[in-house]
């Protein structure tokens, strides 16, 4: 049976052979304690290093390559947006929050509380 | 009497009161993931699908106001669920309807709830009443893990062909790709919310009893899409399809 390790908070789980599981789920179901917020691959909270096992990985869609750019090649995935199918070993800075305040959500709620005077 | 189920004990039952009711094995959902609908069948769907889940900020704001105190990091799921719908990135059903004008249908035609079946205006008005009605772990039960757990199981199969057989783009499918990876978060943390808080063994029945429910629910509201826009038997909605360019 293939084995996520957590190196971080120190877990390990294991899932059925042939099975495609989402990691953050898997963390959260086990409380391996990846920090996580929006679940949609906008925020960043729940950015990981895959320190071993990449191969093992689905590659990333749209949404995972938007938001984290140059860090999927320096080895981050989104944990909420990352499938796995075997063996996969990662690490997380424990105390981490969003990537960058200047987000979609702040300007979507610029847009819709404030006047263009507001913004202005 | 019944026992208080364990922890895994009940999440086992909350798994298994879904299965066989799944509405990835309803007739529309087998239908498209085989490739054999066409964009007008996907018209149809959006101008459906938008009457059930358009609402969940809603359904799920019924619930937040029933949630004590006591159980904030319940009440915090809830509300982040409410923000991710709405405020935080596109709205999703904004989404929705960018995917429902690539099928060749408006804005105007998927908010009309005439062009809904009685079908899935039952669905609408069963959600708002487990909301309204029912005990916060309930609902939660009901709409989170009856019904949205279910959605990266369907979109899992349905999204790739959306690209590969049916030709649609990655901007277009959009609302598919989200929900694949968002609802599995979310129906995660339903299951831990359900399993923390029915703490009796009335509110874990009534947790199973409803799960049943939403499923069936959303399998009859998937079946009937079918036999409507498929099978097109003599049950029209009031109003006519319009033929799409
Ligand atoms: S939790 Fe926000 S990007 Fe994954």
């Amino acid at each position: 049976m293939p084995t996520i390790r957590f190196t971080t908070s120190d877990r390990e789980v294991t899932f059925p052979d042939g099975d495609e599981v989402n990691l953050l789920r898997v963390a959260i179901r086990n409380d391996c304690g990846i920090p996580f917020k929006c679940a949609s691959g906008n925020c960043g909270t729940d950015r990981v290093r895959v320190e071993a096992g990449s191969e093992h990985c689905v590659p990333p869609r749209r949404r995972e390559r938007d938001r984290l750019g140059d860090l999927l090649g320096h080895g981050y995935r989104l944990a909420c947006q990352t499938y796995v199918v075997g063996d996969v070993t990662v690490a997380w800075d424990p105390d981490q929050t969003e990537m960058e305040l200047g987000s979609r959500a702040i300007d979507r709620l610029k847009q819709v509380w404030l006047t263009r005077e507001d913004t202005a | 009497m019944t026992e208080l189920l364990s922890q895994p004990e009940f999440r086992l039952a909350l798994e298994n009161a879904i299965k066989g009711r799944e509405a990835k094995n309803a007739s529309f959902s087998l239908a498209w993931a085989n490739g054999e609908l066409t964009r007008e069948h996907f018209a149809r769907w959006a101008e459906n699908h938008y009457h059930y889940v358009g609402p969940f900020s809603d359904y799920l704001a019924y619930i937040y106001a029933n949630t004590p105190e006591s159980a904030r990091g319940a009440k915090d799921f809830l509300l982040q669920n409410m923000y991710e719908e709405e405020l935080s990135d596109v709205r999703h059903t904004d989404l929705l309807i960018r995917f429902a004008e690539a099928c060749g249908t408006t804005r105007e035609r998927v908010v009309d709830i005439e062009n809904a079946t009685a079908v899935t205006r039952g669905l609408q008005g069963w959600c708002y009443a487990i909301a309204m009605r029912e005990h916060f772990v309930t609902a939660t039960a009901a709409l989170v893990v009856g019904l949205e757990s279910q959605v990266p199981s369907i979109y899992r199969r349905q999204y790739p062909v959306l690209l590969e057989k049916y030709g649609f783009t990655e901007d277009e499918t959009e609302f598919f790709d989200l929900h694949i990876t968002a609802d599995e978060i979310h129906g995660e943390r339903g299951y831990q919310i359900v399993l923390e808080h029915a703490t009796t063994p009335q509110l874990q029945q009534r947790c199973l009893q409803l799960v049943g429910h939403g499923a069936e629910a959303r399998f009859s509201y998937t079946k009937a899409l079918y036999d409507t826009y498929v099978m097109k038997p003599d049950t029209p909605v009031a109003n006519p399809e319009p033929a799409l360019a």
